[in-house]
């Protein structure tokens, strides 16, 4: 019996990233709707380059290359969703090889680098080419705001009056920003898939969700309500996506469900500070790997409240 | 390393690259990291090192041998400062050389770096003045050398330039200004040494300069892993149920009966098998009787 089940809950790299590029066909469909065949030519870019990295290294090092290993397709996907529309093709193509070539293979495959590659991927290309990145000039005719991007809105201390159209339009990810990240609506149908199946790993994203959440109301950027500062962090740049895509990298997530809460907080927080005081309008992939050094504290920290309760539960017994 | 019998080729190979100070021993990374972001300062800091260490070496290996090692400590830092700001002095005010504000700060700071005070610490001291003179100078190239190429690549993709040259390249990596650009280029640089040092020098022990052992750490496989146990995951129903399988019964053991004994005649010589045929009635000489 116990074979069996430890049969049927081992799980295979291919199905991990496989309901991962289940989740991104939506993004990247919506990508598509949005900013038209450009989008397809940096998602393209994106994924070819990270699948010709990984098999060029693989032949060099003289490593089977494993074609049914779907890491490469998701993490060259994701990256060049993060990306804006109009971002010059070599972009994404270089983040997506650095997240393969000096992220995933050094560390001996997407299931045991201590870093999610996406996010190095899309920091690299943030502190390479952060003009690029951050310039989200295409396809914004009939966008809400234009050319600007709520993140960037956010940054200046500007604020908007929310209604219910313009609700709509933000979180339908109709506002310049990143291609396939700021849809708010498909980022909440992901989590849905997740929860049919991966419940646990989504401990981590409501433990991030809320400390952004959290950190949103009590310290807003902006001279609005509370809700109208959550509203609109939570909207801003890749913050969902990466809730979804980023932080519940199985590699990275800690072991056990109170852990988890509190690494997604932890991730949470970061990224919040940075957007705060840091120099750049997206910080989320920082704060998710500057989380994934801190993995080994949430563990403990998390031990260590769960021993405490245990006592205190057994000395109200007594 | 502290062999007084070493060849100049040994010291040269295991100074310079089989223990390169800084990919392999990992000491003195703050300069290169922090500073040698363009081949100018890599060079400047390379020289400014070679002296350093050389004057440092040497001088522990002639004077510093029966000092207390408290009191060596800080007279490798004085000596390597005596050296070093007479000549940041120099650069700054007598030459028309520009310095920036990271080699600024880094340049003193090469004098007390981790390299000096390890290798005067571990061989200088242990050793002739000769040995030490040869272990300064391999190390210093080695380390010279990666500050050199670090500085050379970083700029020419970083800045697009070499030596103050444009080279008009059509991407521009501004990360490769940056430490973390540089701490990603070394690792590369280190297993790509590694490798070469492994295929070439593979009888050469491991180096003597390690981290401690903070943990158990399990081997890690060169295979990559394709599958992966996620208990801790998914929600099945069957986890609920999971349940050790049962003990198999304890095999009861029975005693094998005591066979018994047959008590076979020992007839040892063939005159005592003669005797027994003969009490039976068989002739044994002649045959049987008729």
């Amino acid at each position: 019996m116990a074979k069996e089940v430890a049969k049927q809950n081992t799980v295979t790299v291919s199905r991990l990233y496989g309901d991962y590029l289940i989740m991104l066909a939506a993004p990247c469909i919506m990508a598509v709707i949005y900013y038209g065949a450009r989008a397809f030519y940096v998602l393209l870019a994106g994924v070819l380059s990270a699948v010709a990295g990984d098999f060029t290294v693989s032949a060099l090092l003289k490593k089977k290359f494993l074609i049914r290993d779907l890491s490469n397709i998701f993490i060259g996907a994701a990256i060049s969703l993060m990306m804006p529309a109009g971002v010059p093709l070599y972009v994404p193509c270089l983040a997506a090889l650095f997240a393969v070539v000096a992220v995933k293979i050094p560390f001996g495959g997407s299931l045991r680098a201590p870093f999610v590659p996406a996010a190095a991927g899309f920091a690299f290309a943030s502190v390479c080419f952060g003009d690029l990145v951050f310039s989200y000039t295409a396809n914004v005719k009939d966008k809400f705001l234009g050319a600007e991007s709520l993140g960037s809105m956010l940054m200046r201390g500007s604020s908007v009056h929310l209604n219910a159209a313009n609700t709509f339009d933000i979180l339908s990810g109709n506002v310049a920003g990143p291609m396939g990240t700021s849809c708010g609506l498909l980022m909440l149908a992901c989590c849905a898939y997740l929860f049919v199946r991966r419940r646990k790993a989504l401990l981590a994203t409501a433990g991030f969700v809320s400390a952004c959440a959290v950190f949103a109301m009590l310290f807003p950027r902006i001279n609005a309500s509370p809700l109208t500062s959550l509203v609109l962090e939570l909207s801003a740049g890749s913050l969902m996506f990466a809730a979804v895509f980023l932080v519940t990298d199985h590699a990275t997530l800690p072991k056990g469900g109170a852990a988890r809460v509190v690494y997604g907080a932890i991730c949470g927080i970061i990224c919040m500070v940075m957007r705060a005081v840091g120099a750049y309008e997206e910080t989320v992939c920082f704060a998710v790997l500057l989380a994934n050094g801190l993995r080994p504290v949430a563990e403990s920290a998390a031990k260590a409240a769960a021993a405490s309760f245990k006592k205190r539960k057994e000395a109200q017994g007594k | 390393m502290s062999n007084s019998e070493l060849s100049f080729k040994d010291i040269f190979v295991k100074g310079a690259v089989i223990y390169n100070p800084v990919l392999i021993q990992l000491v003195g990374l703050c300069p290169v990291v922090a500073a040698s972001t363009t081949l100018k300062s890599a060079v400047m800091l390379s020289a400014a090192m070679c002296v350093s260490l050389v004057v440092t070496c040497v001088l522990a290996s002639a004077v510093l041998k029966k000092v207390p090692r408290w009191v060596r400590m800080p007279v490798y830092l004085l000596t390597g400062l005596l050296m070093i700001c007479p000549l940041l002095w120099f650069v700054e005010t007598k030459t028309l050389a520009t310095l920036s504000l990271g080699i600024k700060i880094y340049l003193p700071l090469v004098a007390i770096n981790s390299v000096t005070a390890v290798h005067c610490e571990q061989f200088a001291v242990k050793n002739s003045v000769k040995t030490a003179f040869y272990d300064a100078a391999a190390v210093s190239l080695g380390a010279s050398g990666i500050f050199i190429l670090t500085g050379a690549v970083r700029e020419i993709l970083g800045s697009s330039s070499i030596a103050g040259i444009a080279l008009n390249l059509p991407i521009t990596l501004k990360g490769m200004t940056l430490p973390f650009g540089c701490l990603v280029l070394l690792g590369f640089m280190a297993a790509a040494l590694k490798t070469l040092t492994g295929r070439y020098y593979a009888e050469a022990p491991a180096p003597e300069i390690r981290a401690p052992r903070t943990r158990e750490t399990q081997p890690v496989s060169e295979t990559e892993i394709t599958e992966v146990e996620i208990f801790d995951e998914f929600w099945l129903e069957q986890e609920a149920e999971t349940q050790p399988e049962p003990a198999p019964e304890p095999k009861q053991i029975i005693p094998e009966e005591p066979k018994e004994e047959v008590s076979a005649p020992k007839y040892t010589t063939a005159a005592e098998i003669d005797e027994l045929l003969r009490s039976l009635g068989i002739d044994t000489e002649g045959g049987d009787k008729q």
